[in-house]
């Protein structure tokens, strides 16, 4: 069981997906904690202040998780194919930003999202041809 | 003025590039070295160095300039790392891959844009 969590956990292609969940967690979070420290007077200048929330720190963290999810995706996929579908997370942020803190998205911006999607619907041959070898 | 912001943006779009770059060939190497083998650990902080280089350089130019100025051209690292790859880390380029990357670049600009 551990094994297979192990194996599970060491799959490159769920380590990019995690990667780009912690990057939209992140901003989402630091949204939230800079919102929330807003009127916190202090050196506002540095965003040294945004420290005292909590939800700074849990961005924090989560850039951190995201940061050793790509070293790890380095290691097995190729950049040329890991970075742009780590761009997901264009995506994944304006939707998250949507769904959790209730902003707008323009028709523009919808159109781009849709735009990012047929791209990563490209990739997926290329993606595909690499998975076999791995 | 003008000229500053080209040439920050210019080295600002280099050190993602080229800290991507580093990351990546310090990770391969890696696998076959391991992690205390000084070039990739050399290679590895060198990485680290130019995308921290690459982010405080984008809040500066975020500070002067309108985000519908930046982040289209910032989009486009989508592409310029796909043939950076290529040229330097000798990454397969197939045309599907290519392309892929034009409009995801296209719609993160879009995305950006808005």
């Amino acid at each position: 069981m551990r094994h297979r969590l192990v194996q599970w956990l060491g799959n490159p292609w769920l380590q990019l997906a995690l990667e780009a969940l912690f990057v939209t967690a992140s901003e989402t979070c630091l949204k939230i904690g800079a919102a929330e420290t807003t009127r916190v007077k202090g050196w506002e200048w540095t965003g040294l202040m945004a420290l005292s929330s909590l939800w700074i720190w849990w961005g924090i963290l989560f850039v951190i998780l995201s940061f050793l999810c790509w070293i790890y995706v380095l290691k097995h996929i190729p950049l040329s194919i890991a970075f742009p579908l780590s761009n997901v997370v264009h995506v994944l942020v304006p939707l998250s930003c949507w769904f959790y803190l209730g902003e707008y998205i323009s028709p523009r911006r919808w159109c781009g999202i849709g735009i990012v999607i047929i791209g990563l619907i490209v990739l997926a041959k290329p993606v595909a041809k690499i998975e076999e070898k791995l | 003025m003008i000229l500053i912001a080209i040439f920050v943006f210019t080295v600002e779009i280099t050190s993602t590039v080229v800290g991507q770059l580093l990351l990546k060939h310090a990770m391969e190497d890696s696998n076959t070295f391991g992690f205390s083998d000084r070039r990739v650990l050399i290679r590895f902080v060198a990485g680290v160095f130019g995308l921290t280089i690459s982010f405080f350089l984008t809040i500066g130019l975020l500070q002067h300039f309108d985000l519908s100025f930046f982040y289209p051209i910032q989009g486009s690292t989508v592409v310029i790392i796909t043939i950076a790859a290529v040229l330097f880390l000798r990454e397969h380029l197939s045309m599907q891959l290519l392309v892929g990357s034009l409009l995801i670049s296209a719609g993160t600009a879009l995305v950006s844009l808005s």
